[in-house]
């Protein structure tokens, strides 16, 4: 079976940091690939090593997404198409959705297409949806298991305390979540084979058609989150730090 | 901690040039994150004794780290020697004990590539550099470890067989080795022999419990009585095994030497760690000059260290003569470490000294200075080399 | 002017919330405020705003493909100017199923909504919840809202109209149901929470946990690992940026080191209380009181003393 596995190359999180206004400094920032399309890619190689067929790596980003789509293949990715976007262009949920959607439609026959939960970066977990949307095709989230028999496909959905089993003809798309799997480390024998496959490249101006759909969502800033917390620590023995926390607990009015 | 980072990235870069480096950078990341997840977090337990070597270097013989260097005919990955010494680095800033075991057994790897018959390199190359079977380097003796010509152990030719007898002393992996590359005296010359763990001849003493460092590695003494082995075990001819070995630990110290670049790593970027949450006399820690200066200092050292080890791992690259720079190289980061290492637990003050997890990083390093080749012999090895040069 | 502010959500526990986020965004733009409910009207719905019940010949709302095509059936006929929905996974999907299908913007998760120069603007965390980013989109377009946001109106429902509608059969079936209702907000109205991290070495040990938390009459949640990695937990009990976001009056941290993903979930606690044995456990930068110290020392004592009063 043919799968094609969403995957963003996301801002560290972690190693980001800020200018003395308070905003991200994102040039040069170390890239990764989001961390929940590792579950995404782990889940789609599973299927094929499975059913057999092959996984097609699909990014939408600029070119420093290189890193995030090797790794990808570097776990089992047959093949991989890169839709360069410089950040100039960088198109929101709906239009990455769009043009994600259109390279699958270029793609040709494709059963299974699997994004993830939400990238690591910005967490609007939307996307999935949206490509279902543009391809017209069933949609399954948030699933913890997905299982195939190439003409169905029956995924364990959770949805934060009902956990229910959803099933729907293929070609479908599902997004999967981090307890689906533990995305496997590759070998050194399997980056460095995976570094040499070609990565095919589509400018992102050629996927957008006269009904690209142009919502004017724009990002007006982005700044940085300061915590005012009081940080008062209690030492002394257990039974003498628990009752000054009791203390100023009582004081603050929440017990 | 990012054990691949990037400062590791920038040394590939000078060394190998952008588009080499990129291919090589993506090796040790993704090496870097395994070791990060699977190895790093065992590492106080391996020191103190409660978890097995075993785990951690299956880990890194799954990640194929000991095929890197060799050609692809017997499963290598033909990656340029430099890289492999480099992953070494990042291996010992993980666990030094797991990297140390796994160098060792690397060196017989090597022999086996180097000196083996076609024979020999098809039985036993594919399953060493997969790690499905472990060897043990033996050369060291109780009474000669310096003066290794010295050795006392001795292997007769009788008939089909030769027959080694004699004892040797300090072996890593003993015990836990399926194959032990033995080195003997044989009248005129050495030989080395390839003998299986499980000949009964071969007996492995105790492990030696008193270790300061590198507690994980099982080392013990290993004695050969009537140890009956087949002609087809010795590794290349009669009377060259002493020259085998000079040439097999050439390479070996490069990684011992990067092995300690890793374990300074460790030390110097805890102590910094500590150093800038520590608070004094109103400022912290790592706002003192003294503090300042072990910094500087520790900077200065490993990345020299790590400059020199991949140099000889260069020329080696380049097929040009490289003993002494390798022994060089060894014998900076070997002692580099010891002074990181120390100032590393001066910083964390009674920390350092009450905490294994701080003086281990000096405990493992310690051994580095005696071990595959002493200093002092290193040096006279050095100063020999350059006597010799016309001037 | 501008159609309509709808607000929905499959939660009775979020609905009132969302609907609250409606009402004040319906205000900015002088329009008109609407709840959406589909299939029924949940009891103890409480808003001001207008309630329109959207009925189908088959129930809507199980499914988020059929609760988006009942949505989209009733903005069809009625227009809208902005669609706030309240944020589970359900509703996640079910705005981002709209708005695809509308090709309008979708604002995702976010609190702070304003109107800018005909725009709907909101606030929401980026970076591991380590940044603010502040978004807009043209109107009509789609906003999720966060848990804790806003507050329910207090207030008994008017008069409610209802409105049917036909959609297609959807595409996805339901085959079985393991566990669960439909529509729990959980862990996210909580008041107060007791919460568990990987400081606790074994499921049993949680037993401290829960006694604090029946001492402080607190939900028990908990940080990522221990309900996807280990499964001690539920899933709704699962605080942090992927997760449930929390914005009670006390929350205590047990064992649980700060990650920021986990810290996402909870800036908007009232009063956070770490309990760690680890002293550079980045819990303490986000804490108003903390003690460094072995909770399964700690905890007891806390029970105890806060037990004594």
């Amino acid at each position: 079976m043919n799968i094609v596995v969403l995957v963003k190359s996301a801002v560290d999180e972690a190693e980001l940091k800020a200018d003395p206004s308070g905003h991200p400094l994102l040039k040069g920032v170390s890239m990764k690939m989001s961390t929940f399309d590792m579950n995404g890619v782990e889940a789609a190689v599973k299927l094929k090593e499975q059913n057999g067929g092959t996984v097609i790596v699909l990014t939408l980003a600029g070119a420093e997404a290189k890193k995030a789509i090797k790794e990808a293949m570097a776990m089992g990715g047959t093949k991989a198409v890169h839709i360069l976007a410089e950040a100039a262009d960088a198109p929101d949920s709906l239009g990455t959705a769009y043009c994600l959607a259109q390279a699958v439609k270029r793609i040709g026959a494709v059963d299974l297409v699997v994004s993830s939960e939400g990238a690591s970066d910005t967490y609007q977990g939307e996307v999935g949806a949206m490509v279902a949307e543009f391809l017209d095709l069933p949609f399954i989230a948030y699933a913890k298991k997905v299982e195939t028999d190439g003409v169905k496909v029956k995924c364990e959905q959770g949805l934060m305390g009902t956990v229910r089993v959803l099933e729907a003809n293929l070609p479908a798309v599902v997004s999967v979540v981090s307890e689906a799997n533990v995305p496997r480390y590759p070998t050194l024998l399997q980056v460095m084979v995976a570094g040499k496959k070609a990565i095919e490249e589509i400018p992102l101006a050629s996927l957008k058609g006269p009904d690209y759909p142009d919502t004017g969502t724009e990002v007006l800033d982005v700044s940085i989150q300061s915590a005012s917390r009081k940080k008062v620590l209690f030492d002394g023995t257990p039974e003498e730090a628990a009752r000054k926390l009791a203390g100023a607990l009582k004081e603050e009015g929440v017990v | 901690m990012k054990i691949f980072g990037a400062e590791q990235e920038r040394v590939l870069g000078s060394l190998y040039g952008a588009e080499a480096a990129e291919v090589y950078s993506a090796l040790l990341r993704s090496l870097s994150l395994v070791l990060e997840e699977k190895v790093s977090p065992l590492s106080l337990a391996l020191d103190q004794g409660n978890e097995e070597i075993s785990k951690p270097r299956r880990v890194l013989f799954d990640q194929g780290v000991c095929k890197l260097p060799h050609a692809t005919e017997f499963g290598g990955m033909g990656v340029p020697f430099g890289v492999y010494a480099l992953a070494m680095e990042l291996a010992a800033v993980a666990d030094a004990s797991t990297a140390m075991s796994l160098g060792i057994h690397n060196t017989v790897a090597d022999a086996v590539s180097r000196f083996g018959s076609p024979e020999q390199k098809k039985r036993l190359l594919p399953v060493l550099l997969s790690g499905k079977k472990l060897a043990a380097f033996a050369l060291t003796e109780p009474t000669s470890g310096s003066d290794a010509r010295s050795m006392h152990t001795k292997a007769a030719h009788e008939g089909r067989y030769y027959v080694i007898d004699g004892s040797k002393m300090f072996i890593t992996n003993a015990g836990e080795a399926d194959l032990y590359l033995i080195f003997a005296s044989m009248g005129t010359g050495h030989g080395a022999f390839l003998v299986e763990g499980t000949n009964p001849g071969l007996k492995v003493g105790k492990p030696l419990k008193e270790k300061l460092g590198m507690r994980a590695s099982h080392t013990a003494e290993v004695r050969l009585v009537k140890c009956k082995v087949a002609e087809g075990s010795l590794l290349g001819k009669e009377g060259e095994g002493f020259e085998q070995a000079k040439q097999l630990l050439d390479s070996s110290r490069i990684v011992m030497g990067m092995i300690c670049v890793g374990i300074s790593r460790a030390a110097y970027v805890a102590a910094l760690a500590y150093a800038k949450g520590r608070d004094l006399f109103g400022k912290k820690l790592s706002d003192m000059q003294l503090t300042r200066e072990k910094v500087a200092n520790a900077s200065i050292e490993t990345n020299a260290s790590r400059l020199l080890c991949m140099h000889a791992a260069r020329l080696k690259e380049i097929g040009k003569p490289y003993s002494s720079e390798a022994a060089q190289g060894k014998v900076l980061a070997t002692e580099s470490a010891a002074r990181t290492c120390d100032a590393a637990i001066q910083l964390l003050g009674g920390y350092g000294y009450t905490s294994d997890d701080v003086h281990r990083h000096w405990r493992d390093a310690r051994l580095l200075t005696i071990g595959e080749g002493a200093s002092e012999v290193l040096r006279l090895l050095i100063a020999s080399h350059e006597l010799e040069r016309e001037q | 002017m501008t159609g309509a502010v709808l607000s929905y959500s499959e939660s009775p526990d979020l609905a009132g919330e969302v609907a609250a986020a409606g009402a004040e965004v319906a205000k900015l733009l002088g329009t008109e405020a609407v709840a959406l409910e589909l299939d029924e009207v949940s009891a103890g719905l409480r808003t001001v705003n207008k309630v329109v019940l959207v009925k189908g010949e088959r129930p809507l709302e199980t499914i988020a493909d059929s609760a988006a095509a009942g949505i989209l059936e009733f903005v069809k006929a009625r227009g809208f100017g902005a669609l706030l929905i309240a944020e589970t996974r359900f509703g996640t999907m079910v705005a981002a199923k709209v708005a695809a299908r509308l090709t309008v913007g979708s604002l995702g998760k976010g609190k702070r909504l304003r109107v800018d120069g005909g725009r709907l603007v909101l606030e929401r965390d980026v970076y591991g919840g380590r940044f603010t980013a502040t978004v807009a989109s043209r109107m009509p377009c789609v906003a999720v809202v966060q848990a804790g946001a806003y507050k329910a109106a207090d207030a008994s429902l008017g008069p409610t109209e209802t409105v049917g509608v036909t959609v297609g059969e959807p595409k996805v079936a339901i085959t079985q149901t393991k566990q669960g209702q439909h529509g729990e907000a959980g862990i996210k109205s909580a008041l107060k929470i007791v919460s568990a991290g990987r400081g606790f070495a074994r499921k049993e040990d949680l037993a401290l946990a829960q006694n604090l938390a029946n001492a402080l009459g607190a939900s028990l949640g908990c940080s990522r690992p221990l309900s996807s990695d280990l499964g001690w937990m539920g899933e709704e009990a699962h605080i942090g940026l992927t997760g449930a976001y929390v914005h009670p009056q006390l929350y205590v941290a047990i064992g649980i080191s700060g990650q920021l993903q986990h810290v996402a979930g909870i800036k908007d606690s009232k009063v956070i209380v770490a309990i760690n044995k680890d002293a550079q456990a980045p819990i303490f930068q986000v804490a108003d009181y903390g003690i460094v110290g072995d909770l399964y020392e700690v905890v007891p004592a806390l029970t105890k003393a806060l037990k004594q009063g």
